[in-house]
């Protein structure tokens, strides 16, 4: 009986929980946006959660264009096709990605990472966080890499075993090397190779290749 | 003995013969050489600092001008160079348990007010002011964050939004200016 009490009142303050959670996130988007345009981007929230995908980044979204002053036509598409890009991410990394990696995988397929790069990185990490690989991928095709290179890079870091400091370094690296006016390309393929050659393990000679070589890596 | 041996004798003889007041006359040539010399010393430092006028090609002038400039420049660059550069200012994450404290760090020359906005805080300009450091244009703050993946951005002086330069940038321009990734526990992104 108090077991059944116990299990009760836990589920009873989840449901609290999530209900005062889904409320708050509500109660800031009417505060912030436009009637109508909270009541959409509460349509769109709501749809999120029933899917199960995060909803923390999409309030956040529609909050980032209110305090940008962005349309109202923007904000709301902005929402959209970041549910869209959620959606598309889970479908890429599994169902039991977590919702950072949801976030951070929405936002490389938004930015033309094919749906195919991230599930090979899942496969490269099978059970570790792909968070750092993601947002260093990310930043590479912010900075002018080209997607396929710049995922060509990541993916072969990953598979090579490089942690995620290693990761971050390399990114620092070839920031770097952008800043002083290489060719992103170039940059990135450098910057491979360096980690490469540090990671341990890897065989020195596949430093020494290309990996944006066609059939690489 | 003939006369012209006598005559030789003689010649060798006055040439011998030690000469009246020839002592005297080596030592005063010597004291007029030594006060010439002090005159000609005295002529050349009155060069450096009496008033005289130069005569310089306009053209000669400017070439020296110019290569001193360039040379000095060239000079200067390589000293700052072994010296190393200022490392530019970054924010840095610490692990204090559930969440993590964050010191945010933003170089803002000219800057009257700035603040950061990010998903942590709304999005809200006037949320998290940055308080300026005592290096003049480095401005700070220090936020506890959530573990998670962070978007953040800079506000400079409630209108211009730019990302943090030490930072992993956002892929997608949604509204306008591209925002900065953090990672907060997981291998601490910053």
């Amino acid at each position: 009986m108090r077991r059944r009490l116990a299990w009760a009142l836990t589920a009873l303050w989840l449901v609290s929980g999530r209900a005062y959670g889904d409320e708050s996130e509500e109660a800031r988007l009417r505060a912030r946006l436009k009637p109508e345009v909270a009541t959409s981007v509460i349509e769109v929230v709501r749809s999120a959660a029933a899917q199960g995908l995060p909803t923390a980044p999409l309030v956040a979204r529609a909050l980032e264009g209110a305090s940008r002053q962005a349309e109202d036509a923007a904000i709301l598409d902005a929402v959209r096709r970041y549910s869209a890009g959620l959606a598309a991410a889970r479908r890429a990394l599994g169902p039991t990605a977590r919702a950072s990696e949801l976030d951070a995988g929405a936002g490389a397929l938004m930015a033309g990472v094919p749906e195919d790069s991230l599930a090979s990185l899942r496969r490269a990490r099978p059970s570790g966080s792909l968070v750092i690989p993601l947002v260093v991928l990310s930043d590479f095709v912010a900075r002018g890499v080209p997607v396929a290179s710049a995922s060509n890079t990541v993916l072969a870091a990953t598979r090579a075993g490089a942690a995620d400091p290693a990761l971050l370094r390399m990114r620092e690296r070839i920031h770097e090397r952008i800043l002083r006016g290489e060719e992103p390309t170039g940059a990135s393929r450098e910057g491979l190779r360096e980690l490469l050659m540090k990671t341990p393990g890897t065989p020195k000679e596949r430093g020494n290749r290309d990996p944006h070589e066609k059939g690489r890596p | 003995m003939n006369p012209d041996d006598r005559w030789d004798d003689e010649v060798r003889d006055a040439y011998h013969r030690p000469i009246e007041g020839e002592a005297q006359a080596r030592e005063r040539g010597i004291a007029r050489l030594r006060r010439e010399a002090r005159a000609r010393r005295s002529r050349m430092g009155a060069w450096w600092v009496d008033p005289d006028v130069l005569r310089v090609r306009p053209l000669v002038f400017a070439a020296s001008l110019l290569a001193v400039l360039v040379i000095g420049a060239w000079a200067g660059a390589r000293w700052m160079a072994s010296r190393g550069a200022p490392a530019p200012p970054r924010s840095i994450a610490t692990l204090t348990g559930e969440s993590t404290a964050v010191t945010f760090v933003f170089r803002a020359p000219g800057a009257t007010r700035v603040s950061l906005v990010g998903d942590f805080n709304g999005w809200d300009p006037n949320a998290t002011p940055l308080a300026r450091a005592t290096t003049g244009d480095v401005w700070t703050t220090r936020v506890s964050l959530e573990h998670g993946l962070h978007a953040y951005a800079f506000v400079i002086d409630g209108r211009d939004w730019a990302p943090d330069p030490s930072a992993p940038l956002a892929p997608v321009t949604t509204f306008g200016r591209r925002n900065s990734l953090l990672v907060v526990g997981e291998d601490q992104a910053l």
